[in-house]
């Protein structure tokens, strides 16, 4: 009877696990698309300026970026890019412009290539590295901690003590020495 | 006893890193001290800079045509008319003060060097033109004084603010750009370095 409890239980951890992992899949294939398909193109010409002002930054403000911008300079740049735009001039074209007037310092973000690179790399490796760090830790921790392991039967617990592989014969032997002393001191 | 143990114990803890895991002790003191010099590199590269400060990089490219109205309501004029002749290109405004400072410098190289063969424009940066004309008339600028509407050449020659300077070649390079009031000397070293066997 309790084998069957033990199977229903197990059946049931199944299926959450399951649904789970379909959830999870079905989320990151929403993701993925949503992500393909980038933002809905700009309908208007106001809006289709906008996509291209909020990538350039304002030569006259701290970090405003041309759509947002109040400064005549920024409405004349806005100007400029709906004329293009209505030229049929793409956005990127249009950006490229930009930069060879001001340089790549006019784009908001900054580019994907060169020394800029690292502003955009390094974050995600930090993160990496800090996972795995943190990884590497807590398995060293669960590992020298005695019976703390769930597959370790309870009666071994003692004798595990034993096994722990970091403390080398000296300090086992300090160890053993300090326990009993504790040991000695205090029956209880 | 129990206090001596432990005090051994710990005592002993350096041994038992040296003996075993030397390599691994070192490993994040070197990650440490690498991140460490390399914060300590970028700080000092960029504490040490001007963040207003950007580099031109419309310098040593050719200079954005353009075709504009003169202020005085005459002809147009175009930066193509002028090929084979060394351009000094002001942006300047009436509301600018840094425009007032640099007016000197700015006159007294154009009479230096207008029977050299350089030629001097001023182009009026977001004013009214009936403005821009009187500050003009009151400042003795005596070059081709144009408008830009649309401020679509200032933007083409990445123009920020007022004033800027910049020196063109008679190839149509620019070969020089100064933010803010020019001064005699820096300006005349551009043109002496823009004309044809200039050093």
């Amino acid at each position: 009877m309790a084998d069957d409890r033990d199977a229903g239980s197990r059946r049931g951890t199944h299926v959450v696990a399951a649904v789970l992992a379909v959830a999870l899949i079905a989320a990151a294939i929403a993701i993925a698309v949503i992500a393909a398909r980038g933002p809905a193109a700009p309908a208007t010409l106001q809006d289709r300026v906008r996509a291209v002002a909020v990538e350039l930054r304002c030569p006259v403000c701290q970090d405003l970026s041309v759509a947002d911008s109040p400064a005549p300079l920024a409405r004349a740049m806005r100007a400029r890019i709906a004329a293009e735009l209505s030229a049929g001039a793409s956005p990127a074209a249009i950006r490229d412009g930009f930069v060879r007037s001001y340089g790549a310092w006019i784009l908001m973000a900054p580019p994907r290539r060169g020394l800029s690179l690292v502003v955009w790399v390094l974050p995600l490796a930090l993160a990496v590295a800090g996972c795995v760090i943190v990884l590497v830790a807590v398995r060293r921790w669960t590992r020298d901690r005695p019976g703390v392991s769930p597959n370790e039967p309870s009666a071994e617990a003692p004798d595990s003590r034993d096994e722990s592989p970091d403390l080398p014969a000296a300090d086992r032997r300090l160890l053993d020495r300090a326990l009993a002393a504790a040991g000695a001191e205090d029956p209880e | 006893m129990s206090e001596r143990a432990t005090s051994e114990s710990t005592a002993r803890h350096p041994t038992r890193l040296g003996g075993r895991g030397r390599g691994a002790v070192w490993i994040p003191v070197g990650v440490v001290v690498v991140i460490v010099a390399l914060l300590a590199g970028l700080f000092a590269f960029g504490l040490g800079r001007n963040p207003t400060v950007v580099q031109p990089v419309i310098v040593g490219k050719v200079a954005p045509a353009f075709n504009l109205s003169r202020l005085d309501g005459g002809r147009t004029l175009n930066l193509s008319s002028m090929r084979g002749q060394v351009v000094v290109l002001n942006f300047w405004a009436s509301w600018c003060a840094d425009c007032v400072v640099e007016n000197p410098a700015l006159r007294s190289a154009f009479q230096r060097y207008r029977d050299q063969g350089v030629r001097f424009v001023g182009v009026s940066f977001e004013d009214q033109s009936g403005t821009a004309r009187g500050f003009a008339k009151q400042m003795g600028m005596g070059w081709p004084l144009v408008s830009d509407p649309g401020t679509n050449t200032a933007i083409a020659y990445g123009v920020t603010g007022v004033p800027e300077t910049f020196v063109i070649d008679p190839d149509g390079r620019i070969v020089a750009k100064t933010i803010g009031p020019v001064t005699y000397s820096v300006l005349s070293e551009q043109i002496a370095h823009a004309m044809p066997g200039g050093a």
